[in-house]
């Protein structure tokens, strides 16, 4: 069934979007992963204009964020003193991500800011994940278990000033650190439309040393505000956040979540780590591939931005 | 040449004036004797939630009456549809530290951003260059100005030119089908003009030529509006005159929507 979408300009398969937001919702749900850097694509290479793609999946984050903090409230598994201090810098770098995207539309670049970026970062992360996955495999394979955190070790972030405290992540931390990693996340992902969550869970486990289990929850929160400030700035800045192809993809995906979640119940942390990491890699390498080899078409056409007829 | 067929028009005029009684309609065809009446099968297409591209329907007589000489040639009929006009941006890409990005770009200006040219045979066949130039019948006759000084050499210009055409005849906003106009009769003619799912919203122009020996008889123009209707005006309205109350709109949906689904889903 074809559904035309009134800010794409163009009708598609109303199934196929639905499907491609179950899918990427399977997998988030499998991976307690936002899933956005594995939509956006998806949504290019279907044909629907980048801009519009990243816009509206940033919209898509903010409900499957959602989703996933009224699950954590409930269990009181959010700090939300430390979410707000992360939203501060979110709010930062969204605005800058926007007003970067803007730029880089009207110079013709933004399609090569978006797969480089995607190149470096899922590459990078991709490669740390699976190195980190298969040491973990052959540690518990030799039978040795493998070592937890210690809470109280400090490292060099535990040296700054602007010191805070975190009652709820019994924390004790310099302001600064929290206040860049919410930027560069909200920046990225006003840039790239991912939720970011795949590297503000590692950054405020090992940098921070924010117990785990308040983690998740916390990150969930500070996606969703932070994803939320950029539907906004999108909105406002590109008009490019399409509702109808958001909704759409929003209830796929808050199904498939639910399937990926159980899914996720029988495979081990180790296992679940492997495949993501194997994910990760795999779109990096993508978009790697479409960089470095030559394209069929060289040429590319744009409507250029003019003053819109109201209609 | 040009003056004696100015000439001969001025006499048809004085005659078609004095023989009277014709319609105000066919003034200007009579000065040729030969007249075109054109019309399309709507005047609006309305884009709903469903539009998955439609067709339009252009037909019309050529009326011909005692005056009309008679020609070996046969008739020509040329129908062009055109969008709005926009600016476009040709870019092309190139190796830059080894991965390929854009590199050289070059502005069209005035381009139309639909174009469906549909004749009764090959347009070069069917007039000189100036005339068809001048009313845009075949893509290979459309003048595309630069809109303002770029790096790319004129001797580069034509392979973007011959890149926005492709792309666009790809994308299916431009097309030259000849031999699309079909003759119903001596003077009865009809074609069918696709317009896509991707079509351009806006106001748009039906132009239709009768042309006979290389030169132009008459021609008919038809205004054809393409518009979103409903939900999906309303929305584009919303996203572009208050885009603050689109974003808060859209966050709010999604939220709920997730919160319903938290819900629903709701495993403790």
């Amino acid at each position: 069934m074809q559904i035309y979408l009134p800010i794409a300009e163009l009708p598609v398969n109303m199934f196929m979007v639905f499907g491609m937001g179950g899918a990427v919702g399977f997998l988030s749900g499998l991976f307690g992963i936002g899933g956005g850097f594995l939509l956006t694509p998806l949504l290019i290479f279907s044909g629907i204009p980048p801009a519009v793609s990243v816009a509206t999946v940033t919209t898509q984050v903010v409900a499957s964020s959602a989703s996933g903090v009224v699950a954590y409230w409930r269990r009181k598994m959010i700090d939300f003193k430390l979410a707000w201090v992360l939203l501060v810098g979110g709010v930062i770098g969204s605005a800058v991500g926007v007003w970067l995207f803007g730029l880089l539309q009207k110079l013709g670049q933004l399609d090569l800011v978006i797969s480089l970026s995607y190149v470096t970062f899922l590459s990078a992360i991709g490669g740390l994940m699976l190195f980190e996955s298969l040491r973990a495999m052959a540690r518990r394979r030799a039978g040795a278990r493998v070592p937890s955190r210690q809470p109280g070790k400090h490292n060099w972030v535990h040296g700054l000033p602007l010191k805070m405290r975190f009652y709820r992540s019994r924390l004790y931390v310099s302001v600064i650190p929290i206040v860049g990693l919410g930027a560069i996340i909200g920046f990225l992902g006003t840039i790239l439309g991912i939720g970011g969550g795949f590297m503000m869970v590692p950054a405020l486990i090992y940098l921070l040393r924010v117990p785990t289990n308040i983690v998740i929850g916390t990150s969930l929160l500070q996606i969703l505000f932070t994803m939320a400030a950029a539907t906004f700035l999108h909105a406002v800045s590109t008009q490019s956040v399409d509702v109808v192809l958001a909704l759409t993809l929003m209830i796929g995906g808050v199904i498939g979540a639910q399937f990926g979640a159980r899914m996720g119940q029988k495979l081990r942390g180790d296992q679940l780590r492997l495949l993501l990491a194997l994910l990760v890699l795999s779109v990096g390498v993508r978009f790697a591939v479409n960089l470095l080899v030559q394209p069929d078409e060289l040429f590319s056409v744009a409507v250029s931005p003019l003053v819109e007829a109201t209609r | 040449m040009n003056t004696s067929r100015r000439s001969s028009r001025c006499r048809h005029v004085v005659v078609a004036t004095l023989a009277g009684g014709l319609a105000a309609l066919l003034a200007s065809g009579a000065a040729r004797a030969e007249s075109l009446v054109a019309d399309i099968s709507a005047d609006e297409v309305r884009i709903e939630s469903n539009f998955t591209g439609t067709r339009i329907v252009v037909f019309g007589e050529i009326a011909r009456d005692a005056l009309t000489v008679g020609r070996p040639d046969p008739y020509d009929i040329a129908v062009v549809v055109t969008g709005p006009e926009v600016d476009v941006t040709t870019r092309r890409k190139g190796r830059f530290l080894g991965i390929w990005v854009n590199r050289d770009a070059e502005t069209f200006s005035d381009v139309p951003s639909f174009l469906a040219v549909h004749t009764s045979r090959p347009p070069h066949e069917m007039a000189p260059r100036s005339v068809l130039e001048r009313h845009r019948i075949g893509l290979h006759f459309l003048n595309l100005p630069i809109a303002h000084a770029s790096d790319v050499p004129i001797t580069d210009r034509a392979n973007f030119r011959a890149a926005l055409l492709r792309l666009r005849v790809a994308s299916g906003l431009f097309a030259e089908r000849s031999g699309a106009v079909t003759f119903l009769s001596e003077s009865l003619f009809r074609t069918t003009v696709p317009l896509p799912a991707n079509v351009p919203v806006g106001d748009y122009t039906v132009s239709t030529y009768l042309l006979r020996g290389g030169t132009l008889l008459a021609q008919d123009e038809q205004e054809l509006r393409i518009a979103k209707t409903g939900f999906e005006q309303f929305t584009f309205w919303l996203a572009h005159q208050y885009s603050a109350a689109y974003g808060l709109i859209a966050i709010l949906l999604a939220i709920f929507t997730g919160w319903l689904a938290g819900v629903i889903f709701r495993r403790d």
